[in-house]
This record gives C-alpha cells, sequence and structure tokens, in this order.
C-alpha cells in the first residue's frame, strides 16, 4: 500500500523517515503522532491492557527511531511500523499466557452470528453505534482482533496483512472471515444484554 | 436453519464465501452464483446485507481517525529521549 499522501501538502511517511534517519527530531514527532493510534489499537489487542500498550507503543516509537536508516522501503512506513509493535506487543505478552486456539465449525459460527434466525438485522443495528461495536471487538481473541484491526479498520490490503501476521494469505482470509462472525456474535451479545438492561430488574 | 440449494449454491457454502464476496476476491462466475442464491435465498439474503453492514461499519473513518491523546505521545517521546541519550 502507498504511503498516504497528504491532501493539505504535508510531507509524506517516506519522507519523513528519510529526515528521522538524519535525526530531525521534529520530523520524528511528526512521525508518532501520525501513527501512534494505530499502533495502540493492534498493541492492546495483543496484551490486552491499557498500560501494557503503551510500553509497546514505546518500545515501537524507540526502535523507529533508532532504526530509521534502516528502512529499506520494501513496505509501507505504516506496515513497518506496525511489524515492530507487533513484535513489541508479542515480546510483552509472551511473559504472561499463552492462548490455545480452537477451531470452531463455521456453521457453528454462523449460527452464533445469527446466520438463520429471524433476527439477523440485530448485527447490523448494534454496529452503527461505535461505541457497541469497539466493545464487541474487544471481546475477541488476539488473532481475530488483529485480523479485523489490520484488514477492516487500518484497511491494509490481504498481502500486507497476511506478511505482517507472517501467515499466508488463504489463512488471512479464513481468520478474517471467522473473526467477523464472531464479532457478528458479539454484537448480538451486546445488544441482548442492553435490552434486558433496558428493562430493569423484574418486580 | 434449514439449507436449501440455490444457484447450484448451499446455504452453508455461501456463508462460508460470505467475506470474499464481499471483499471483491471472487471470480466472476462464482460472484454470480453466490448473487443467484442471494435472491432466492431470503435467510441468506438478510443474514448478507446485515453481515456487510457491520463490515461497513467496522471501516467506517470515524474508528481510524481516532487520535491518541497528545499529553502521551509527548511523554513518551520524552522518554525515549532520555533513553536515547543515556545510551
Amino acid at each position: 500500500m502507498l504511503d498516504r499522501q497528504k491532501s493539505d501538502g504535508s510531507i509524506s511517511d517516506r519522507d519523513l523517515m528519510v529526515q528521522v534517519a538524519a535525526g530531525d527530531r521534529r520530523a520524528f514527532e511528526q512521525l508518532a503522532r501520525r501513527h501512534a493510534a494505530a499502533i495502540l489499537r493492534l498493541t492492546r489487542a495483543v496484551t490486552g491492557q491499557a498500560a501494557t500498550a503503551e510500553d509497546a507503543l514505546q518500545q515501537t516509537l524507540l526502535s523507529v527511531y533508532q532504526s530509521a536508516s534502516a528502512f529499506r522501503a520494501e513496505s509501507s512506513v505504516r506496515t513497518w511500523m506496525l511489524t515492530i509493535a507487533r513484535n513489541a506487543a508479542y515480546r510483552i505478552r509472551a511473559k504472561s499466557d499463552r492462548q490455545s486456539l480452537v477451531e470452531e465449525r463455521l456453521m457453528e459460527l454462523g449460527l452464533g452470528a445469527g446466520w438463520g434466525s429471524g433476527d439477523p438485522e440485530t448485527i447490523a443495528l448494534a454496529a452503527e453505534r461505535k461505541d457497541t461495536l469497539l466493545r464487541a471487538l474487544s471481546t475477541l481473541s488476539v488473532q481475530d482482533q488483529e485480523a479485523l484491526i489490520l484488514r477492516d479498520i487500518e484497511g491494509l490490503q490481504a498481502s500486507e496483512a497476511a506478511a505482517l501476521l507472517g501467515i499466508g494469505e488463504r489463512a488471512l482470509k479464513s481468520r478474517l472471515h471467522r473473526a467477523r462472525l464472531r464479532l457478528a456474535a458479539a454484537l448480538r451479545r451486546e445488544s441482548e444484554m442492553s435490552a434486558s438492561a433496558q428493562e430493569g430488574p423484574q418486580l | 436453519m434449514n439449507e436449501k440449494t440455490v444457484a447450484g449454491l448451499q446455504c452453508s457454502e455461501v456463508l462460508a464465501l460470505l467475506s470474499e464476496y464481499l471483499d471483491h476476491e471472487l471470480d466472476s462466475a462464482m460472484v454470480e452464483r453466490v448473487e443467484g442464491h442471494l435472491l432466492g435465498c431470503p435467510n441468506c439474503e438478510r443474514f448478507g446485507r446485515s453481515f456487510g453492514s457491520m463490515v461497513v461499519s467496522l471501516r467506517r473513518d470515524s474508528i481510524a481517525s481516532e487520535s491518541v491523546d497528545s499529553e502521551l505521545v509527548m511523554r513518551l517521546l520524552t522518554q525515549i529521549d532520555r533513553l536515547t541519550t543515556e545510551a
């Protein structure tokens, strides 16, 4: 994917990287501000905690600053930074638990998502509320969140996201589809909880 | 879920292909079959429409354009300055 060209004429990521490699602190600050939110979204998904996600963000920025001259433009600057961020977040996460992956059958995932139910519209309505959508996203596994963040929120191409995650494109597409179905199921749960909270206690 | 076969595809096959259909990753012959199934299967059509809307919501600009607290970035940059100066 091409680096984001700013319509307001501001400098591109690659030009900023050249300046950072030359020791330009202001260019580094600009680059950090531009990508910090995307990095934090990904590191929070991996570590599961705001504090450790910030640690991973700091390690990422430090790596970028120290290895700017090693950037070879084989990928976009954003993809390069997200790759560093993911590695940093996993190093932090490795100190805690390891998550087991249990593959569910696709039809079971579909049924959980409301496929064949009487009210499949529930997921679209719940997803329209940004806070509900983000809350549902946060309940998913790290692998599911990574796929959704990289492909649907950050808009990386399938080939870029697959390379970043160290898997093939076919596996990435399968992971993304399963993640979307689990997100739909999580949205249904959020919607049900919200409905029962509004009903209040039964007297 | 009552499985139906419409346009040569079962409902479960359409369920498996939905993301690739939404992401424009299917070849034209398969797109035609999926769309033929959706036209003839109200259950899959309703679910597919809602599922597609969810993906559009996830891609909306307001999520990707969220910014990080300016103070956090400044604090981290200050720490990095200290670390690189000490090194």
